[in-house]
């Protein structure tokens, strides 16, 4: 039975193994330079430590909202891919119906003016 | 010829009041000339019941029915027998009465005031013609709208809303309770027979264990108790008098309260009459609690008209201990004792109002010596509070009397209290009246009062007719009745009371 | 692999569509024409209901499930179709000219109110627990940005953030108990738990735990005690057209949910439930009808009431007999009409942006509107319940249904609610009719949409209220479907 996951686990070995690698080998051969802005705890770029009002500008999140619930939606069109012989026309349909829905509310996103940075 | 006549009589007010929407609100004297001919017009309309009703059955006549909501089991059906007729006479009588009375009473939101009152009018005599349950509630409750407005918006301004509110509270809250009884009857009802039906006379037959009487009595009787209104449950009654416009206080004293002990009659104890007859000591009690009581705070009274609703309370007494005899004497006096209050204590309001309206006030001691600036006036109170007295040769006395015979076939204890009610009654009003009208003029500002208009006669004259009338011979009336009363006893004397103590009952253990 | 495509027919849900087509039409032409040429989306939008309740109307008598299982199709969900579409029919006609005096007629609004009723009639036909929480999430979303609506106005952001933050939190509850549910029994679907439960898991805690968590979950949508607390701050905040859809709109949707859940999958198991809701239904009447009584604002008043209303509603599901069922529907349209021509006159009253909604506003308002007043005495007399309206004929059968099934002593206690309820609805015509204005506040301005908003609630609380049998046979025949009563 458990013969069965033996692809998993050498996955998992590889990857890991790659992964450590990777870093070994970066910090055996790569220069290395302290700074102070270097030396702190990576954030995603942000100063971890600092007033928490942070003002920010309104559109990033505008953005990113677009980009959550497009990309979500478009996550339903892989389980399709998967299956899109057995559905035939009829999935082809519905999945048309689905992606235009989706293209209506991108156009009143687009007219509203909500995609344009400035 | 075979005219819907109740039907045209329930709806024909709601014609005027169409009408009178559609005048325009600068028009005051065509509102009112209007609204007196509709209601002089549904006078008339309503002679011919009187004409043609037959008193020799007791059975329902003018009756109709319709299927209004038959999946339910509701229809609109109704009928009067000897009970409602004289009820819906006294109504159709009174309106025209009371508009003319109002006449230059009310000058403000006329068109308001007129479309209240013939609305009031559908809803009482609806009430009165009603035989299914569900539309007996509908016209019981539609008719608290009316002259809910009345009392709030033509009231005296000082306690007006107060008063209003509280009659429509008191009411509603008898009535509601009474709303989950009407509906365990009909759900009963159907358990055993299987029908489903608001009719009354179908719900007539059904025979009920006393368990479920004793509590359906007291349910329906909460709601009727609270309209009489009985000792204890009279503390609004002298507030919406007070309070009121004239004519609110003679429709309430006069056909409202009447309501009450016509629900008695017509539903307390046909359908639950073993109960019926295990609740008279109570309400017998209560009767004469409430025919002392109420003359005993009459002497104490400051205030005309506060004076004469508890005047009624006393009054309305009598009415129920005449009710609770279940014999032909007490119960024909309690019927001729209602059409009595509403003509005489009707006539009282009015007469108040009269010098109200000159005086705008209505405290006692501001008078005194007004037989001499209005003669007329004193001879035509005279005969009023007489005959709400109960003297011989007027109409009160003959009700009085009747339910006292009643009373003393029962329980002479009961008749001897009750008639200390009398003597009490003649205290208060006679005391009254002294102070009023005899004497030397007290008050600069009553010297020079005007003598009733002929308006004022021309409205009065026809309550003093009747007060005569029945007086002198009731059996003009009487006879009307005398068949549905017969029935009533009848029924009532086929049942009795269940040997069972209180205790039992509300525990709910009776075997 | 084959999948075997389930065979549907796509009249059955043909209002849907319609109503689906027109809110994304509506969005895409808002996005592409050019400001101040929209006059015509909330005719529009009306044009859209109409279609769809006359599609409704066609589709009255068939029965059956439709998309594999996933849909109702019966007389029982057409009829609440009707009632939503009503609901916002009536809400569009008493918006326009409210947002135009805000300055907020956005054209978004008319899009979340035809996608609020497309989720309500998903919540009153799903055949699947997580259908009917689909529906109740479109619905809800979109409440939440219309109680948002007036951005500038911290009421408004701060019912609209309370209504998100219990929303969630009720949505929380409500999908862990379809989990328990489906833990008991293996599915989702109403029929498979209803059989499921005939087969005897009925005494299954983990049932029964997921049946009180779905009690909560809906309590919190219908506001019932002691779930209610968003209730009067939302409706508050909300703006008042939102707050008269809200209150008629989502309390009809999770109430036909909640019908359709215990009338069909739980009656057997009724002794299990019924005396829990009993004190859910005595606790949110009491409650809702006293603390109504303090209330100065009138729509935090309209608010208790409208919980105090949800309490009657929940007797007739104590009482869980046919007549029940029947005078849920009957209750429901009756209170749309009330209640939304009560807010009508309320938007009327309150007066552009002065905002009169306090009750001593409406002083004098009998003599100087007589119309106006006149109908407002219809609604408030109307959800007091007392005759010849329909707010009595309803209460009629609410209590008639209490009394049928044994509850006597939960009809008396009804109707003394109803009785404190009479105190607090009758003060408004106290006020209109026998107390001065206070200050002259200026005129009222009726356009024709609101006046025939008013109107038509007016005359129809009056007709079903007098001729009540037309609507009982509907209800009748909209209610068979629950064999188990």
């Amino acid at each position: 039975m458990l013969i069965s996951y033996l692809p998993i686990l050498v996955y998992l070995i590889i990857s890991i193994g790659l992964a450590v690698l990777i870093v070994a080998l970066s910090e055996a051969l790569g220069k290395k330079t302290h700074t102070a802005v270097k030396d702190l705890p990576y954030e995603c770029g942000m100063v971890p430590i600092s007033d928490a009002r942070h003002r920010y500008a309104v559109k990033f999140y505008v953005i990113t909202m677009f980009f959550l619930v497009f990309d979500i939606e478009a996550i339903f069109l892989y389980p399709w891919g998967v299956i899109f012989k057995p559905l035939g026309l009829f999935g082809l349909i519905e999945m048309g119906v689905f992606i235009l829905i989706l293209m209506v509310g991108l156009a009143y996103v687009w007219g509203k003016g909500a995609l344009e940075w400035e | 010829m075979n005219l819907p006549i109740l039907s045209i009589l329930i709806f024909f007010p709601m014609l005027g009041v169409v009408l009178i929407t559609m005048l325009s609100r600068e028009n005051q004297w065509v509102i009112k000339w209007t609204t007196l001919v509709v209601a002089v017009l549904e006078f008339i309309f309503s002679l011919p019941i009187w004409f043609r009703f037959n008193s020799d059955t007791a059975a329902m006549q003018f009756v109709e029915r319709l299927n209004w909501f038959p999946s339910y089991g509701i229809s609109y059906h109704i009928g009067i027998d000897g009970i409602s007729l004289l009820l819906v006479l006294l109504t159709t009588f009174l309106t025209p009465i009371c508009v003319m009375a109002c006449w230059k009473d009310i000058q403000d939101k006329v068109k308001e005031f007129m479309i209240c009152l013939l609305f009031l009018e559908t809803g009482m005599i609806g009430v009165f013609c009603a035989l299914d349950l569900f539309l007996f509630y509908i016209f019981w409750e539609v008719m608290l709208i009316p002259m809910y407005l009345l009392i709030g918006v033509w009231g005296a301004p000082a306690r007006r809303i107060y008063a209003a509110v509280k009659f429509f509270l008191f009411t509603m809250f008898g009535s509601l309770l009474m709303l989950v009884a009407i509906l365990v009857l009909y759900f009963y009802h159907h358990k055993v027979t299987g029908v489903y039906t608001f009719d009354l006379l179908k719900i007539y037959g059904l025979q009920i264990p006393f368990q479920m009487q004793f509590w359906m009595f007291l349910a329906f009787a909460l709601a009727f108790a609270i309209k009489v209104p009985m000792f204890p449950f009279h503390t609004w009654l002298p507030d919406a008098h007070t309070e009121a416009p004239t004519v609110g206080s003679v429709m309430l004293a006069a056909v409202l309260l009447k309501m009450g002990t016509y629900g008695f009659i017509r539903f307390n104890m046909p359908l639950f009459p073993e109960a019926a007859w295990y609740f008279v000591p109570l309400f017998s009690v209560l009767a004469i609690i409430g025919i002392i009581y109420g003359a005993l705070v009459c002497m104490m009274q400051l205030d005309l008209k506060r004076l004469i609703a508890f005047s009624s309370v006393s009054h309305l007494g009598f009415v129920m201990l005449g009710l609770f005899t279940y014999n032909m004497a007490g119960v024909q006096g309690g019927i001729i004792q209602m059409i009595n209050h509403g003509l005489s204590t009707g006539a009282l309001f009015l007469i108040v109002g009269i010098i109200y309206e000159r005086r705008h006030t209505r405290l006692i001691a501001e008078f005194g010596g007004l037989s001499t600036p209005m003669p007329i006036y004193a001879a035509i109170f005279m005969v009023v509070a007489l005959s709400s007295i109960g003297l011989p040769g007027l109409n009160g006395f003959v009700g009085e009397f009747l339910i006292l015979l009643g009373a003393f076939k029962v329980n002479k204890i009961y008749a001897i209290l009750a008639a200390s009610g009398v003597i009490f009654a003649a205290c208060y009003m006679l005391w009254m009246f002294q102070r009023v009208m005899f004497g030397v003029v007290t008050n600069e500002k009553n010297r020079n009062l005007p003598d009733l208009s002929m308006r004022e006669i021309a409205y009065l004259a026809p309550l003093i007719l009747f007060i005569v009338w029945i007086g002198v011979y009731p059996n003009t009336f009487l006879d009307k009745t005398k068949a549905s009363t017969a029935n009533f006893v009848a029924q009532m004397e086929r049942a009795k009371a269940p040997k069972v103590a209180l205790v039992d009952v509300i525990k709910g253990d009776i075997r | 692999m084959t999948i075997s495509i389930p065979s549907i027919t796509l009249s059955n849900i043909g209002p849907l569509l319609t109503l689906t087509v027109a809110g994304l039409l509506l969005l895409l032409m808002d996005a592409l024409t050019p400001k101040g040429k929209k006059g015509y989306f909330p005719y529009l939008s009306l044009i859209a209901l109409v279609i769809a309740a006359v599609q409704t109307t066609m589709l009255w008598n068939r029965s059956g499930t439709d998309f594999a299982r996933m849909i109702y199709v019966d007389n029982f969900a057409f009829f609440f179709y009707l009632i939503f579409l009503l609901a916002t029919g009536l809400t569009i006609l008493i918006s326009i000219k409210y947002l135009e005096d805000y300055h907020r007629n956005l054209e978004e609004y008319y899009t979340l109110l035809i996608f609020a009723t497309i989720g309500m009639m998903l919540m009153a036909a799903g055949g699947h627990l997580i259908l009917i929480f689909l529906g109740l999430e479109i619905l809800s979303i979109a409440i939440y940005i219309l109680a948002g609506l007036f951005r500038e106005d911290v009421k408004s952001n701060e019912a609209a953030l309370k209504y998100l933050i219990l929303g969630a939190f009720s949505s929380a509850f409500l999908l862990f108990g379809m989990a328990m549910l489906y833990g008991a029994t293996g599915s989702l679907f109403l029929d498979d738990l209803a059989q499921a439960i005939k087969a005897g898991v009925g005494t299954n805690p983990l049932l029964l735990f997921g049946m009180g968590l779905l009690i909560v979950g809906f309590g919190f949508k219908v506001s019932s005690v002691p779930f209610h607390m968003w209730t009067p701050d939302v409706y508050e905040g909300a703006p008042t057209s939102v707050t008269a859809f809200m209150s008629v709109g989502t309390k009809a949707a999770a109430f036909a949910a909640l019908v359709r859940i215990f009338f069909l999958v739980f009656p057997e198991i009724k002794m299990e439930w019924n005396m829990l809701l009993w004190g859910l239904a005595v606790a949110t009447m009491t409650l809702g009808n006293v603390v109504a009584i303090a209330q100065t604002n009138i729509k935090r008043m309209l608010a208790y009431s409208s919980i105090a209303h949800a309490g009657y509603l929940l007797v007739a599901l104590v009482a869980a007999n046919q007549l029940g069922a029947i005078s849920f529907l009957y209750y429901l349209v009756a209170y749309t009409l009330m209640n939304l021509g009560a807010f009508a006159i309320v938007i009327l009253v309150a007066r552009k942006k002065d905002d009169y909604i306090n009750i001593y506003d409406y002083c004098g308002l009998g003599f100087q509107y007589p119309a106006l007043a006149a109908a407002m005495s219809v609604f408030m007399f109307a959800l007091a319940g007392i005759p010849p309206t329909a707010g009595f004929v309803g209460k009629f059968y609410v209590f008639s249904a209490a009394v049928e099934a044994g509850y006597i002593w939960l009809a008396i206690i009804g109707v003394m609610n109803s009785l404190i309820s009479v105190f607090y609805y009758l003060r408004i015509t106290v006020l209109m009719y026998m107390r001065p204005a206070e200050a002259d506040l200026g005129p009222v301005t009726m356009t024709p949409a609101i006046s025939s908003a008013v109107l038509v609630t007016a005359a129809g609380v009056l007709a079903i209220g007098v001729f009540p049998g037309p609507l009982y046979e509907l209800a009748l025949n909209s209610v068979k479907i629950f064999v188990g009563l």
